[in-house]
Formats: structure tokens, sequence, C-alpha cells
């Protein structure tokens, strides 16, 4: 049976899948450390 | 719920360790998948999408079980941890519920020549998806706090209820979607060959593994962001 592609596109989609919410992950992390770092810097200008 | 110094180093350390074990069942799962395991006879190479596709519906199982004891847990013990493993568990869930309800359809397509049926396997699971969306949905739109937690306690409790409905389907009606292979009247993995089998258990194992993976990075994100706003309600106090 010549099915090989539908057997590629579920690579993709799975591996697409993973990947794009793993990069999401990290855009959040990013975006807590930022403000994280911004918290920090605010505290030691007062403190 | 202040963040102890050394746990997070312990954290992060379990961690590493994990993101190895994961990489390392995923490189297995990736042999076994692509060079180990013999092609079907008669559904040719798209028989593969099988070890991806039951994996994800496993994990995404696993996924909403976990909010199902963690929203019992929240709604009796009033604990904010058992809300953040629940509202980690559900995003995983989500996301491995929606790579199942597409692998299931690039299968379905070149063996059953739909894309869709509306059989009761499907239906269900796709009610399963739609309900942790909502779900998902409750947390993001209404506004923080316990209520919001407790209506999403309720909803991810409800929502698990559909699971074993989804698993007995093929059971009690007759479907388009294949009956369970691995647990079978006859015993486990019987109405499997061995190495179709074996191969299946490590993509099992690889998935779970990153399903751990992804809750322990899932987790710490929520407490720092609880942290944060702690500190943030702290400096707006004191201002």
């Amino acid at each position: 049976m010549d099915n090989q592609w539908f057997f590629l596109a579920a690579n993709v989609v799975v591996w697409g899948g993973i990947i794009y919410y793993v990069y999401t992950i990290r855009q959040r992390n990013r975006a807590l450390e930022k403000d994280l770092e911004l918290l920090k810097e605010t505290l030691s200008k007062e403190g | 719920m202040m963040m102890n110094p050394d746990a997070v180093e312990e954290n992060q350390e379990e961690g590493n360790i994990l993101v190895w074990l994961t990489g390392l069942a995923f490189l297995a799962a990736m042999v076994a998948i692509f060079i180990y395991v013999p092609t079907e006879q008669t559904e040719g190479v798209v028989q593969r999408v099988m070890y991806f596709h039951v994996p994800s519906a496993w994990l995404s199982f696993f996924a909403f079980f976990i909010v199902f004891i963690c929203s019992i847990l929240f709604l009796w013990k009033k604990e904010r941890e058992w809300d953040i493993y629940a509202h980690a568990s559900a995003e995983i869930g989500v996301i491995f519920c929606s790579l199942v309800l597409i692998t299931g359809p690039i299968w379905a397509r070149p063996i059953w020549g739909a894309w869709w049926v509306w059989d009761a396997r499907l239906t269900s699971t796709l009610i399963l998806w739609i309900i942790y969306v909502a779900y998902l949905m409750l947390r993001t739109q209404s506004d923080a706090g316990s209520m919001r937690a407790r209506y999403a306690a309720v909803l991810g409790i409800v929502g698990f209820l559909n699971i074993p409905f989804i698993h007995f389907s093929v059971l009690w009606w007759r479907t388009f979607h294949p009956p369970p292979k691995v647990i079978t009247n006859e015993g486990i993995g019987k109405g499997m060959d061995p190495t179709m089998l074996a191969t299946l258990g490590i993509s099992l194992c690889a998935f779970t593994l990153l399903y751990f993976l992804l809750m322990g990075v899932r987790v710490r994100q929520e407490k720092l962001k609880d942290e944060i706003d702690r500190l943030k309600r702290e400096k707006l106090y004191s201002a």
C-alpha cells in the first residue's frame, strides 16, 4: 500500500505539535524571567 | 507559597535527568518505529501512525486523570498547589488530545476512505477535547481567584467521567474504530505481534516520560508566576 505520505504527515503533526508546545513554554518562561528581573530592579532601587 | 532556593536547585537536577531519559526513550522509540518494527501486511506503512496515536491518547487520558484527582484534592483541601497541578495537566492533556484527533483521521483516510466518521469513539473523544478546551478557556476568561479555580475543578471532574465511556464505546457499540489490541479477553498483549507490542511499549514509555517532564516545567512556571504576583501585591500594599 502506497500510503507513506500519510505516515509522514502524522510525523510532521506530532513533532510539530510537541515542538510548538515546548516553544510556547519557553516563551512564557522568558516573559516570567523578564517580569522577575523588572521586579528585582524596582525593589533594589527602592531598597 | 514561598520557593526554597535549595529545592529549586534539586528540582533542576531532577529535571535534567528527566530530559536525558525522555530524549533517550524517544530515540529508542524512533529506532523501533522506523527500523525495528515490521510493516503491517494489510495497512502498510500508515499503520505505524498507531505508535504515535495510541501513546498520545494514553498520555491525554492520563493527564485528564491527574486533573480529576487534583481537582478533587483542591475542592477537598482548598490548597492552591492542587489547582496548579490540575491546570498544568489539563493543558498537556488538551495538546495531546488534539494530536489524537489529528493523527486518527490521517490514519483513517487511507484505511477507511474517510477522514472522519461520527462513531461513538471518535465523537466521545471530540467531546472530551471540547470539555477540556472549555476548562482552559474558563481559566483564562474568568477573574482570577478561588471561585475560578472551584468552577474549573468541577469541570475537570465532570470531564473525566467521559473517559470510561470512550474506552468502552468500542465494546458497547459497533464502531469503525478498531477494538483494543493490548488488553483483550485473551490477555495482555495477546492480540498483537510481539515486536509491535514492544514498539508500542517503548513509545508509551517515551510519551509518559514526556508528560512528567512537561508537568515539571509547567508546575514550576505556575509557582514562579504566583511568586511574582505575590511580590507585586506586597510592593503595591507597602507603597
